[in-house]
This record gives structure tokens, C-alpha cells and sequence, in this order.
């Protein structure tokens, strides 16, 4: 236990933790001092003095600032003495002196701290007769947020959240006194991937967000609490919407997850929800065309061509891809439909671009996110979470810049932890295992004396898609080795991609983690009967057998691999040779545009549910406004289905569901919607027990080295790509690179590329045009390549590349 | 990439090696900038982040903080009038009304040929020598209202290389705060301190 | 009449008192060689009983703002020679004509402190001393100094000369910091209150303003006891004072503590110019209350003396001003000084400095209200809580509540003044507070 001293705030005693700030503890027992630059998740700057407070001290009374000034024992605070009301009233004239007084036009009227205090706190009129202070308004200072610098108070949040929190310092205070301002460099705004936290936080309306910029009045909004799927660690948020359109998405300051910061795709990306694209009838292959029809006749075509495929080649002629953008529910239903209803293993929610099933989903010693607060060591080898994982790039960030973690950073290239690594290294795209070998053999003393030296947490996953998918897991076994006790985290990036798998979404794992066997299909039968117990294909396998012909249908559940799977080929010819193709989807996409049948999904704000983060956090999502037209959920289409093709599934309802998930999967008993609802707000990690299989892959891969090219390719993802919810997000889908492939200085000339000339690169498994960046960020001998762009072609995963200019 | 020449190159490098962290290089690097270009420019300012390894904006935070980093063209000889308490006493509003009368050029402005700026300043640490006038920081005390037009009219006609404060201090100053016996030979070739080589000459 | 220290060596050889010849030539650097020889706590308790006091503004004691440095190395040491309050200009005469016993000075405290990395910030207008002090430290250097192994000793000593770039704010010893680092000079909060604790780079740091330096190499001469005996009162030592505005002689002044205003005024300043009445005068520079004749005239030039009258002594700078000087404009012109230097990171400095410019700006222009006064005072009690001196401290730094000194000078010596603009429609001086051309040379 912490140690406590005993206070007294305005007459009354109260006990607190030491070394608490007063603004805050005097908050958490009662007592609310008014702010506006303090925020909890940031250091103190104490500059609007808007929280002067009274104290005793041996020379009389004092006035001190509230957020600088930590607890002491015995201290007595005096939070409304006349001094103190005379200096509130004070600062509120002085803020307001300069203040436009145009709260009926401001996003912020009604919930702006700055009106509330001068209500409560302030003078009943302003002295100031002089003219206020203007400036051109409003200015742009990013693709996404504006500024209006009359409005500004200048409390640095935003300024403290880009340096502290984001590591963007790119808005700024310019000038000094009172002519302060906040501004970005000239041409060089504030493209930050956090940048509309500034604006949740900006106390007054100064900074708004395009995307909600007069769209609302605050009192109109209805509001729902909910975990975003734009980040897998799923942050918690609060989503508003007015007349059944969401119209913005607030973070909600969750302990253990992303402490209320959001990357700005996960805050601005929900216009895809109010698309006129989204399919709201389903859609049945007529004539060639894709023609509305009403559900009993899209779902009676759809059960019996998937029935009739099952009757004549068996469950194995059939494959399922995708569940992975669902509610853990619907992911549930999807494990159950494709076992049950279509009598196969063939499933699974990854994209061929990611790790394995078990790794992902059964690591035992898997970390928990909060792991990084307390850990002397963090190694990230894998993503840039900048661009890929931006809460946990967040808080590796924070554990590195404030906590005194030591951080590893391994990669092709720079990424968006680089500045705070105490050790960085590179690698040729495909060759990690040499490296690993080097470290292994210690030839990297610093990252040995690290991972021998205090708690390690390792955040693994792929770098890039050159690197071979088994990498991963070898480098946890040698983390595991060097550092016995450390803790792993696999990162793999589709929204609830840990959900699906939980739920069973793969070829090898039934709901629970259980790997798919005759015992794992002993106990589940009870509820889900006779289902088969040999593994089945992975999606590369699904799709190698559409072209073989061995798997003649296909449902796409919210997958659209010829985007997402990184051999852009194989899909395509997979797509091509199905037969039969069944879609259950919210939009139109490349993959579903030749199906036979097309069912119109609810989406995120449309139905209630769970879902699982990366850390194994189960939290709830909840429906706030209704699907467009007669889309539905998953499950009840899957529902529907199995029930024309003759099986019950007996799911009832998501919540009943939820219940049978808990009976089923021994890991989630317990985790009900009462229990997420009321008691853990802040969700439940379910546990890593029982005897999940673990595995121990050798360090080394004979043979396994970089190809001896004199350019390799690096292709990643990106935070901002052609994703479908992007791709109808206009706010976002205009900030995707596009087709560039980035140079670095040293290869630039030699192939006689300069910035912006178009070139031609070509690999073994495709080609095409991009756009030159000179990018010393790029090492010599690489070429990076941002994955699923808009317009961008598709060079598969080949690592060796022939760059030529083409202007 | 670098738009600086290679003698500020030099110059920078070893600025920076005077101190313990590359951050607080930003001051003189940003005086290296003015330098460089006569005023303190967009490029000199993404130049100066580079070697310092802060953004762009993080250094204009700190060069719009201080008021002689001028990111305006200013002219070659930049005209400092203190106008702060005690050269108001002496008559510091009416010395540099005559400076803005002979240059035809306003307080806080520059005139056509880049020739002359003129600013009001505040107390420039010469309290006992009021009124205090600097040209390129260079320093001129007891300046009254016909001096300081003297002085307007010699930058205009001498256009001297290097402005030398004890040279226009006897053609154009009256009493000093103290006595200053020695003549010195370095003085400023831009409006920017002449401080270290920095637009010194003389040495 | 007094016994001169600090600026005895240029009195005595105005013609090379910067060189290092003649520095050495006078005894100097044999201290800086003699401290070498001495532990950190025998310098400490040297200083201390010297009873020298910063000269900076705050006069806190030197040596036991040194005991307070914390034990975490490497430590720094920074000389504030950042000299920017309307009316001092101390420094800068012994920045330029006795730069080498400032850096005898840097020595001692760089060895008292366990300092190897010293910087000396100028500020930016000060073109001319710096150089002279650059010139200085490549001549110590040259001798072997400073530098590697200094006096052929095991202590390394750096100096930088670093030059500030226009803002009063960054003599604010944290605000120096910052800026030293690159960073905008804003004052940091307190705690801690002193950057012995966490200063430069988060380490323990020595600021000392320029002529505190200037003084040790006199206290290990002299001994405390020597040092303590130049003055009567219970301020030690020596003090210069900045003299400017309407009197005779400007200029600064090396006095004892003790002597009275009128000795200072009248006798060392050659009395008032043109004989015209002594209305009022700043006593410590621009951030202090204002004196009067009436009241003030006899007092003892001391700190405690000056406190208790509701003032300070500040940078010792005293402007002073006679009869036909309008208090409404040079309240106006030092309340625009620190509305210009504010940093802007409170909000009652930034926006309530501004303010009071502005209705200032209004009386001077005959736009005077008849409730501009007690609005103003107003105003002034939310900068300075209960308008008291010293300050009851509502902002980071002292600099807001130094704006609000003139308004108290209004309010206690000068209402009726301030009336007479609202009623004259202006200033009922035109042009009489306005010094004419070169008439009146000194004697
Ligand atoms: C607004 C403000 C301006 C200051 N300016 C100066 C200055 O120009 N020179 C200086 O030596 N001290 C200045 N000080 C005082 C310094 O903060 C600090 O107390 C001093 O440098 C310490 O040195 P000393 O103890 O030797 O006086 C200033 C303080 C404030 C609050
Ligand atoms: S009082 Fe003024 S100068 Fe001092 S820190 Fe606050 S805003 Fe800056
Ligand atoms: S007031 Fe002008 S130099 Fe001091």
C-alpha cells in the first residue's frame, strides 16, 4: 500500500496517496477546483492559473496552483476564501477580454469549459472596452482539424499532447506575451495520426474537426459508450450521433488501454457508417447483374447452391473467409455455421498476410498492455505501431519517454518509435532470421544486456511482408530464451481478429483456443454435435484450392482478399475459378463484385456485442442507431442460412449468444454482458490458462537468409490505406499515400530517380507505376513500398525488386 | 539538401560542439541563419532543425519568443531607438520620431532599398547614456533628436561595410553610462550581434 | 570617499583594465588558484560568511543558494549576464572593462560547485561585451585558465559565451535555463525554487548574476572578515547602483550599503538637472514601488530598509525624475515594458499586463474614464493577489506582478494627477517631461 497523508480541503479531512497532485486528489474526494490547462494524462504546465487555491503556510496564507503543487501531510487548502474567488473571477475577465464572444456559431458551445466556468466562477460582465485581439480565422493546421486562434486560451494542451503524448511536435506556441499563439511551422502542418485528440481536449472551440465542424449542437447528440475496431487494442469511445447519423467519436480515458487517445482514423473514420454506398437489400446475381431481392429469396439461393456443393464434394469443397471486422457474436456464429451448417474446417479470419492462429491466440505467456508501464525492457520487433497499432505505440511511447523503459526497436526502416529507442536495428527486408542469429549468438551486446537485465515485454509480429511469417515466433523463442519471464504480445492488426480467433474463425482452433482435434470436438459436442477434427485450409490453402478446383464455393464474410491478401494474384485467380461465391458484407467491394449472392450486413453502431483486443480484453460495443435499410447482423444471417440448409444453431439473439460463448469457451465463462455492462466497465482480459499449445520453434531457419538482390522490396501497412471503411470515410481516405515507393538518398541516384519521378517497379509476382519519395528514413539497398494503396498496384510478396524510371 | 555554405557548415559543427546537448545550438545557429541570408528565412529556420534534431516548428517557437531573429527582410542597417523608461525621460519619443522623419521610413519598418529599418526597442542596458540608439546592435549613447538625423544621413551617404559603435559613438553620441577608454575595431556587418566571427570584422 | 572593489581596477587603469596582462598584473587570478587548494564546503562557508547577496535583483545569499546544490553530477554553472531591467547597466560595465575578474570569479564558483561546463548568457543587444568577455575566456584559455587541467591542476573548466536574442524575460534564472536549452525562454514552475536542485539539463545548477561573480575573487582576498568590514551596514560588501532619468551625473556607482537616497541623489548624482524638483524615483529598477521625497528621502540604502518601506533594491538600478515628469506616461512606458517582455504563459501577465498598457496608453491620449483608476487597481489585484509587496506570488515568476508597481505609485502618491488627465482631456504636460537638446552639460 501506498503511503497516505491526511489533508483538510476547505474544512474537511480527507486521507490521500502521496505524491498525488492536489487538483486531483482534492477531485477524487470531492471537491472540484476549476482548470483549464491541467490534464490528467499530461505534465503541469500551471499557466492559466485558473486553479489558485489557498494554503496555510508558517508565513500565513499562500495561494499556490492546485495542478503543480503535490499533497503534503497536514496540508489544509482553503478552495473558496475570498483571495481565491477574487483570482478565479480574475482570470475568467482576463481569458474572456480577448475571447470572441461567439459561442452560438462555436462546436463547443454548450459543452465549453471556458462558458461553464465563466458561468459559475466569473464576473457578471467584462471591463474591457478596448478591441480584441483578431486573426485571420480559421486556419487549417492539418488535413483534419482547424484553428481559430482568437478563440485559444493558450493552455498548451494541445502543444503538450504532440510533443509528450504523440511525439509530433509540430503545433506550437509562435511569438510571445500576448501576442502567444499556436500555429505550425509554414508548409509544414500538422499531420500527426493523432491530431483530433487536440481537438477532444482543446478547452474552447479553437481547434475543431472538419469532419464535425458545424454539423451539431452538443445537447442534440445521442451518445453510447463502445471500443473502437480501428485499433486492435480496441480503445475505449464514446460514439455521438444525431438523427441516426454518427457525427463524432470521443475517447473514453480507459486505465488500461489507450488513456482516451485515439488515432485519428479511429476517431474520424465513421463516415464509412452513413455511406450511400452501404448495401441496405440484398443482392442476387441476375442476368449478369447484381439485382435487389428480398431476403428469403437471396438467402434460398445462397443456402441451396452452398448445400448442393456440400451434398455432392462434401463440407470440404467449401471455404469460408473473413469474420474478422464482427462482434465476437458474429464471429461465434460464423465458427459454428462453418462446422455445423457447411461440415468444414475450411476458415478463417486472417489474410494470409499474418502470423499463425495458435501464436496469436494461445501464447501463454502472452503480455497485457498495462505489462509496458511496469517493464525495464520493451522490444518491438515488428510493425511500425505507429502506422499499425496507435494505442500501442502510444503507450510504448509513454513507457520508454516517462516510465525509463529501455526500448528495443527492430525493423527494415525508421519507424515511429526511432526517437525513443535506446537500440535500434535494421535488417534487408527477409532477413531477419541472420540477424536473429546474431543476436542469438550475442553479437549484439546491448540487446543482451537488456533482455538479461529486468522485465522484458516483446511486441512481435511482421515487419514487413518480405519477412517469412515464421519469424515472429522465433523471435519470441529467443526473447523467451534470453529473458526467461518475458512476455510476449503477437501483433497481428485486422479489427477483432483475437475475437475471431477466440471464437474458433480459424482452421486450427475451436472457440476458446482449443486447438481443433478429437478432444477439442469431444467437448463441444454437446452443443454443436458431429463436426470434422482434422484441420482445415488456412486462406493461401482456401484459395489454392479454388484454383485447383478441390474448393468450388466460397462465403466472404467482410473479407475482400483481392485488397487484403498480399498475392494479389492467387486471390484473383481464386475468385475467378470459384463457383459458387456467397458475400456477407456492408459494401460492394473488388472480391464480392462477381458474387452470386450478396447479404447486406449490420455494421459497428449498428448491433450490440463484445469484442476481444489484442490483449485478450474482452469489452462490450453497443448499437446506438439502426442498419441501414434490412441489413442484419452476422448471426442472424448465418442463422437463416443454416436453418434453409436444415441445421438449427439455436443462437436466438447476440446476447444469448454471448451466454453460450461462456458455456462453450472455458476461457470466457464468467464473461457475460451483465457483468461488462455493470461491474467491468473497463472489460475483462480473459485468461492465458489450461494447456494451449505453445510453440517452440527453432531459432534458426537453415537456409532462410535475405535474397541477394540489389533491391529489396519492404512493403507495409500503413495507418491510412484503400480499406473499404476507409475508402468511404472521405475525411480519411484523402490522406492515403498512394502509389509512392520511397528510395533512400544513397539508391535515389543511381537508378536516376529524383523526387516525384514516376517509376516502374517489377517483381515475380507483379508491377507497376509509382511515385518516387527520396526518404532517408529508407536505408540503402531497400525499397518501401506503403501496401493497398488507392491506385497502387500490386507486387505480391516477392522481396526482390528491379527499379526503373520510367519520367 | 542543406542550403548553408560550407564554411557555415563548419561553423555550425562547431557551434554545436560547444555544447552538451545539439538542442541548445538553436540560438547562435539561428544568429548563423541571419547570417547566412541577412534575415532569418523558412529555409534557414528547416535548416537550423535539421542540425538541431528538433521539427521545424519547434524552432520557430523559439525564434518568434526573442525579438532579433527578424523573419521579415530587414535592412542593412537595422536603427534601434530605446524608448523604455529612462531614455523617455531624455527625450527617447521625439529621438526616434527624428529618426523616422530623416529615413522616411516608420517605426517597425524597412524602407525600399533595403537600406534602413527603424525600430523602437526597449531598454537596451545604457540607461545612464540616454537616449540609446543601436545600429546592427552596435551601440550609440547620449543621441539627441539632431544626432540622431545626422546619423540617418550617414548610413544613407557613407553606407559604411561595418558599423562600429565607437566610431559612431564620437560622431554621433554625446554622454556614456561610463567611460570607455580603449578603441575597438570590431564591428557589425549586418543587422545581426556582432559577437565571435559571426559578421565580425576587425580582429 | 568609498573604498571601491569591483570596479577599483578600471578606476585605476582605465586604459587596459580588460586585459589579462594587467589583470594579472593586479593580483588577479591568484585566487582562482588559491580556491583550487580549498574543499567545496570551505569555499561554501567562506561565501556565506561574506554575507555576499546575489546582485541579480533577489539578493538571496550566494553561498547558501550554493550549499543547496544537489549532490547528482554533472553539475552546472551559468552566469546571468542577461542585464535587461529598464534602468541597470551594471553589468555591463564589468562585463566589458573587467571581464577577466568575472571569470576569476566563474572559477572560484565552478570549483566551489564542482562544475566543469560553464556558460556565460549575454544578452543579445550586448554585442560588444560579449565579445570583450569571448576575448577574455580565449585569453584564459590561452593561459591555461580554463580549458583542460586549469592552473596545471586535475579540474577541467569549459566556457561558453552564449548570447541571448532580445528578451528580459530570460534573466529569469529558469527562463535562462530553458532557453540555454533551446527551448523557449519561459520561466519554469517552482518547486523546485532554486536550479541548484534541477536546473540545466535537469541537473544541479549554479546561476549567479555578474557582479556576484565579480565580488569573489575580492572575498578570498579579503577574507569574509575583510569583506564584511567595507560596510556599516548589515548588507556586506559593496553595491552598484545604476543612476539615471534627471539627474546630473548618471552613471554607475560603486556605493556601501548605507549611505541615504538624498547622499545618492543629490551627492553622488550631482542633484536633480536644471534644478528642477525631485518628484519621484525607482529605487530598484523597473519592477520596484516608487519612492517619494516626502517619505523616503533619509532612508538608508539597505535591503531591509528598503523592504520595510515597501520596496526593493532590486538591480540597484534608481531612475529618477523630476517635476515635470507626466507619472501617467512613465507608468505607462514601464507597464508596456513588461507587458512587451511578458512571456505569456500566465494568463494575468499576459492578458492583464496588455490591459493596463492599453488603459494607460488611453489616459495619456485624454480617453480617460473616471473609473480607469480603481479598474485599473482592479486588474492589478489579479495579477498580484491583494496588490502587497513582495508580491503574494499568483504567477510562475515575479514579472506580472512587477507591472503592477506603477499602478501603486498612481494610487498612492499620484490620484490627483491622474485626474487632472481625465479632466485636461490628456496629458496636462505637453511636452514638459521631455528633456531639450544637449543643454546642460554635466560639471
Ligand atoms: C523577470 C526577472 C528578470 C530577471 N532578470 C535578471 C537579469 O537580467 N540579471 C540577473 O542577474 N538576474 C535577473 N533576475 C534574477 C534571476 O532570476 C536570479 O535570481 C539571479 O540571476 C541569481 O543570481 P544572483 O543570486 O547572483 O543574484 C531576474 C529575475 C526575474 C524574475
Ligand atoms: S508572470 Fe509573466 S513572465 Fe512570468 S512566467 Fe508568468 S507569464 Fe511569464
Ligand atoms: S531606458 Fe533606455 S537604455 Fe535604459
Amino acid at each position: 500500500m501506498t503511503d497516505r497523508v491526511r489533508l483538510s480541503i476547505d474544512g474537511v479531512e480527507h486521507e490521500v496517496a502521496q505524491g498525488e497532485l492536489l487538483i486531483k486528489a482534492a477531485q477524487d474526494t470531492g471537491t472540484y477546483i476549476p482548470r483549464f490547462c491541467w490534464h490528467e494524462r499530461m505534465k503541469p504546465v500551471g499557466m492559466c492559473r485558473m486553479c489558485l487555491v489557498q494554503i496555510e503556510t508558517p508565513r500565513g496564507p499562500a495561494m499556490i496552483t492546485a495542478c503543480t503543487t503535490n499533497v503534503a501531510d497536514g496540508m489544509v487548502v482553503d478552495t473558496t476564501s475570498e483571495a481565491v474567488k477574487r483570482s478565479q473571477e480574475a482570470i475568467l475577465e482576463f481569458l474572456l477580454a480577448n475571447h470572441p464572444l461567439d459561442c452560438p456559431v462555436c462546436d463547443k458551445g454548450g459543452e465549453c469549459p471556458l462558458q461553464d466556468q465563466a458561468l459559475a466562477y466569473g464576473p457578471g460582465e467584462s471591463r474591457f472596452v478596448e478591441i480584441k485581439r483578431t486573426y485571420v480565422k480559421p486556419i487549417p493546421i492539418s488535413d483534419l482539424v482547424l484553428l481559430d486562434r482568437e478563440r485559444c486560451i493558450l493552455c498548451a494542451r494541445c502543444t503538450r499532447f504532440s510533443e509528450e503524448i504523440s511525439g509530433d511536435p509540430l503545433i506550437e506556441f509562435m511569438e510571445r506575451g500576448n501576442l502567444t499563439e499556436i500555429n505550425t511551422f509554414p508548409d509544414h502542418p500538422f499531420s500527426s495520426y493523432f491530431s483530433g485528440n487536440t481537438v477532444q481536449i482543446c478547452p474552447v472551440g479553437a481547434l475543431t474537426a472538419k469532419p464535425y465542424r458545424f454539423r451539431a449542437r452538443p445537447w442534440d447528440l445521442e451518445r453510447v459508450e463502445s471500443s473502437s475496431l480501428f485499433d486492435t487494442a480496441h480503445p475505449r469511445v464514446e460514439v455521438h450521433a444525431s438523427q441516426n447519423q454518427v457525427l463524432r467519436i470521443l475517447g473514453v480515458d480507459h486505465p488500461n488501454l489507450s488513456h482516451g487517445w485515439l488515432s485519428d482514423k479511429a476517431r474520424f473514420g465513421f463516415e464509412y457508417l452513413g455511406s450511400a454506398d452501404r448495401l441496405s437489400t440484398p443482392l442476387v446475381r441476375g442476368g449478369g447483374r447484381l439485382v435487389e431481392a428480398t431476403w428469403p429469396e437471396a438467402l434460398e439461393i445462397a443456402a441451396n447452391r452452398l448445400q448442393l456443393i456440400k451434398d455432392e464434394d462434401g463440407g470440404g469443397a467449401l471455404g469460408v473467409i473473413g469474420g474478422a471486422q464482427g462482434n465476437n457474436e458474429d464471429a461465434y456464429a460464423l465458427a459454428k455455421f462453418t462446422r455445423v451448417a457447411l461440415g468444414t474446417n475450411n476458415l478463417d479470419c486472417r489474410l494470409d498476410d499474418t502470423l499463425s492462429s495458435h501464436f496469436l491466440a494461445a501464447t501463454v505467456d502472452r503480455a497485457l498492455i498495462d505489462d509496458l508501464d511496469t517493464s525495464g525492457t520493451v522490444i518491438v520487433w515488428g510493425p511500425d505501431l505507429k502506422e499499425e497499432h496507435p494505442t500501442l505505440y502510444l503507450r510504448v511511447r509513454r513507457a520508454a519517454q516517462e516510465l525509463g523503459a529501455t526500448l528495443i526497436v527492430v525493423h527494415p526502416r525508421a519507424t515511429g518509435l526511432d526517437d525513443r529507442a535506446v537500440v535500434k536495428l535494421g535488417y534487408r527486408p527477409g532477413g531477419g532470421f541472420a540477424l536473429l542469429d546474431e543476436i542469438a549468438e550475442g553479437a549484439h551486446s546491448d540487446v543482451s544486456h537488456a533482455l538479461a537485465a529486468a522485465k522484458v515485454t516483446a511486441l512481435v509480429g511482421l515487419a514487413s511482408l518480405a519477412d517469412d511469417p515464421r519469424l515472429p515466433e522465433s523471435v519470441a523463442a529467443l526473447v523467451r530464451q534470453k529473458a526467461p519471464g518475458a512476455r510476449i504480445l503477437p501483433l497481428s492488426s485486422r479489427a477483432n481478429t483475437y475475437g475471431a480467433l477466440d471464437m474458433g474463425v480459424a482452421p486450427d482452433l475451436l472457440p476458446g483456443r482449443v486447438a481443433v482435434g478429437a478432444i477439442g470436438c469431444a467437448n463441444l459436442a454437446e452443443s454443436w454435435g458431429d463436426i470434422p477434427s482434422r484441420p482445415g485450409r488456412d486462406t493461401r490453402a482456401i484459395l489454392e484450392g479454388l484454383v485447383s478446383g478441390d474448393v468450388r464455393g466460397l462465403l466472404l464474410v467482410g473479407a475482400d482478399p483481392l485488397r487484403d491478401c498480399p498475392d494479389r494474384t492467387l486471390a484473383g485467380e481464386a475468385l475467378e475459378a470459384a463457383e459458387y461465391l456467397v458475400s456477407i458484407d456492408a459494401f460492394v467491394n473488388d472480391s464480392n463484385r462477381e458474387a452470386d449472392v450478396i447479404l447486406p450486413v449490420a455494421v459497428f453502431t449498428e448491433k450490440e456485442g463484445t469484442v476481444t483486443n489484442l490483449e485478450g480484453r474482452v469489452q462490450r460495443v453497443s448499437r446506438l442507431r439502426p442498419a441501414p435499410g434490412q441489413a442484419r447482423p452476422d448471426w442472424a444471417i448465418l442463422e437463416d442460412l443454416a436453418a434453409l440448409m436444415g441445421v438449427g444453431l439455436g443462437l436466438g439473439s447476440a446476447e444469448t449468444i454471448a451466454k453460450e460463448i461462456a458455456d462453450v469457451a472455458p476461457v470466457y465463462a464468467g464473461v457475460t454482458w451483465d457483468l461488462l455492462d455493470w461491474e467491468e466497465r473497463d472489460g475483462v482480459v480473459v485468461p492465458m490458462t489450461g494447456d494451449q499449445p505453445l510453440n517452440h520453434i527453432p531459432v534458426s531457419l537453415e537456409g532462410n537468409r535475405a535474397p541477394r538482390a540489389a533491391l529489396t522490396l519492404h512493403s507495409a501497412r500503413v495507418m491510412y490505406d484503400d480499406g473499404v471503411r476507409l475508402r468511404h470515410s472521405p475525411s480519411l481516405s484523402r490522406l492515403a499515400p498512394g502509389a509512392v515507393a520511397h528510395l533512400s538518398p544513397v539508391d535515389a541516384p543511381k537508378v536516376g530517380a529524383r523526387e516525384g519521378a514516376t517509376l516502374r517497379l517489377v517483381t515475380k509476382k507483379g508491377e507497376g507505376e509509382f511515385r518516387a519519395v527520396i526518404d532517408p528514413g529508407t536505408p540503402a539497398g531497400v525499397v518501401y513500398v506503403p501496401l493497398n494503396q488507392p491506385g497502387a498496384p500490386s507486387l505480391g510478396a516477392d522481396a526482390v525488386v528491379r527499379v526503373t524510371v520510367v519520367t | 539538401m542543406s542550403v548553408w555554405s560550407e564554411p557555415t557548415r563548419q561553423r555550425a559543427t562547431e557551434i554545436i560542439g560547444r555544447y552538451p546537448k545539439r538542442r541548445s545550438a538553436v540560438m547562435p545557429l539561428l544568429y548563423l541563419a541571419m547570417a547566412e541570408e541577412g534575415r532569418l528565412s523558412e529555409e534557414g529556420m528547416r535548416e537550423v532543425a535539421e542540425w538541431c534534431g528538433i521539427t521545424p516548428a519547434q524552432v520557430q517557437a523559439v525564434a518568434s519568443f526573442y525579438t532579433m531573429y527578424k523573419t521579415e527582410p530587414v535592412g542593412r542597417y537595422l536603427v534601434s531607438c530605446c524608448t523604455s523608461i529612462s531614455c523617455m525621460l531624455l527625450g527617447a519619443d521625439e529621438v526616434l520620431g527624428a529618426i523616422e522623419d530623416q529615413a522616411g521610413v516608420p517605426d517597425g519598418e524597412t524602407d525600399k532599398e533595403g537600406h534602413l529599418s527603424v525600430e523602437h526597442v526597449e531598454c537596451l542596458g545604457a540607461c545612464g547614456g540616454a537616449v540609446a540608439v543601436q545600429v546592427n546592435y552596435e551601440l550609440i549613447e547620449g543621441v539627441t533628436p539632431d544626432r540622431a538625423r545626422a546619423l540617418v544621413d550617414w548610413l544613407r551617404n557613407a553606407r559604411p561595410d561595418v558599423v562600429n559603435g565607437d566610431e559612431m559613438q564620437e560622431l554621433f553620441g554625446t554622454r556614456r553610462s561610463f567611460e570607455w577608454a580603449i578603441h575597438e575595431e570590431d564591428g557589425a556587418v549586418g543587422p545581426y550581434p556582432a559577437f565571435q566571427p559571426l559578421g565580425t570584422v576587425g580582429r | 570617499m568609498t573604498t571601491l572593489v569591483v570596479t577599483k581596477r578600471m578606476a585605476e587603469h582605465p586604459a587596459d583594465s580588460h586585459t589579462i596582462t594587467r589583470y594579472q598584473a593586479t593580483g588577479g587570478y591568484q585566487q582562482a588558484k588559491r580556491a583550487l587548494g580549498m574543499t567545496r564546503d570551505e569555499l561554501v562557508e567562506e561565501v556565506k560568511a561574506s554575507g555576499l547577496l546575489g546582485r541579480g535583483g533577489a539578493a538571496f545569499s550566494a553561498g547558501l543558494k550554493w550549499s543547496f546544490l544537489a549532490p547528482e553530477r554533472p553539475s552546472y554553472l551559468v552566469v546571468n549576464a542577461d542585464e535587461s531591467e529598464p534602468g541597470t547597466f551594471k553589468d555591463r560595465q564589468l562585463l566589458e572593462r573587467d571581464p577577466h575578474q568575472l571569470i576569476e570569479g566563474l572559477i572560484i564558483t565552478a570549483i566551489a560547485n564542482e562544475a566543469h561546463h560553464a556558460f556565460i548568457y549575454v544578452r543579445g543587444e550586448y554585442s560588444k561585451p560579449a565579445r570583450r568577455v569571448q576575448k577574455a575566456v580565449d585569453e584564459a584559455y590561452a593561459a591555461g585558465f580554463l580549458g583542460t587541467g586549469i592552473f596545471g591542476s586535475d579540474f577541467d573548466l569549459d566556457v561558453v559565451v552564449h548570447l541571448g536574442a532580445g528578451a528580459y524575460i530570460c534573466g529569469e534564472e529558469t527562463a535562462l535555463i530553458n532557453s540555454l536549452e533551446g527551448l523557449r525562454g519561459e520561466p519554469r514552475l517552482k518547486p523546485p525554487y532554486f536550479p541548484a536542485a534541477k536546473g540545466l539539463y535537469m541537473k544541479p545548477t549554479i546561476v549567479n548574476n555578474v557582479e556576484t561573480l565579480s565580488n569573489l575573487p575580492h572575498i578570498l582576498a579579503l577574507g569574509s572578515a575583510g569583506y564584511t568590514a567595507l560596510s556599516s551596514s548589515a548588507d556586506t560588501g559593496t553595491f552598484m547602483m545604476s543612476l539615471s532619468g534627471h539627474v546630473r551625473k548618471p552613471g554607475n556607482y560603486e556605493v556601501p550599503h548605507g549611505i541615504t537616497w538624498r547622499e545618492l541623489i543629490f551627492d553622488i548624482g550631482g542633484g536633480m538637472r536644471r534644478d528642477r524638483a525631485l518628484k519621484t524615483w525607482i529605487p530598484g529598477g523597473a519592477s520596484a514601488p516608487w519612492f517619494v521625497p516626502e517619505k523616503h528621502l533619509d532612508l538608508e540604502i539597505t535591503k531591509d530598509a528598503t523592504a520595510e518601506a515597501g520596496s526593493m533594491l532590486g538591480s540597484g538600478a534608481v531612475i529618477v525624475m523630476d517635476e515635470d515628469t507626466c507619472v501617467v506616461r512613465a507608468a505607462e512606458r514601464i507597464v508596456r515594458f513588461f507587458a512587451h517582455e511578458s512571456c505569456g504563459q500566465c494568463t494575468p501577465c499576459r492578458e492583464g499586463t496588455s490591459w493596463l498598457e492599453m488603459i494607460l496608453r488611453r489616459i495619456d491620449e485624454g480617453r480617460g474614464r473616471a473609473v480607469d483608476l480603481d479598474l485599473m487597481l482592479d486588474l492589478g489585484d489579479g495579477i498580484s493577489i491583494g496588490l502587497e509587496w513582495p508580491p503574494r506570488m499568483t504567477t510562475i515568476c515575479p514579472l506580472g506582478p512587477s507591472a503592477v508597481s506603477p499602478i501603486l505609485a498612481l494610487r498612492d502618491y499620484f490620484r490627483s494627477e491622474v485626474s487632472r488627465h481625465l479632466e485636461a482631456g490628456g496629458c496636462p504636460f505637453p511636452g514638459g517631461h521631455i528633456a531639450g537638446e544637449e543643454e546642460e552639460e554635466e560639471e
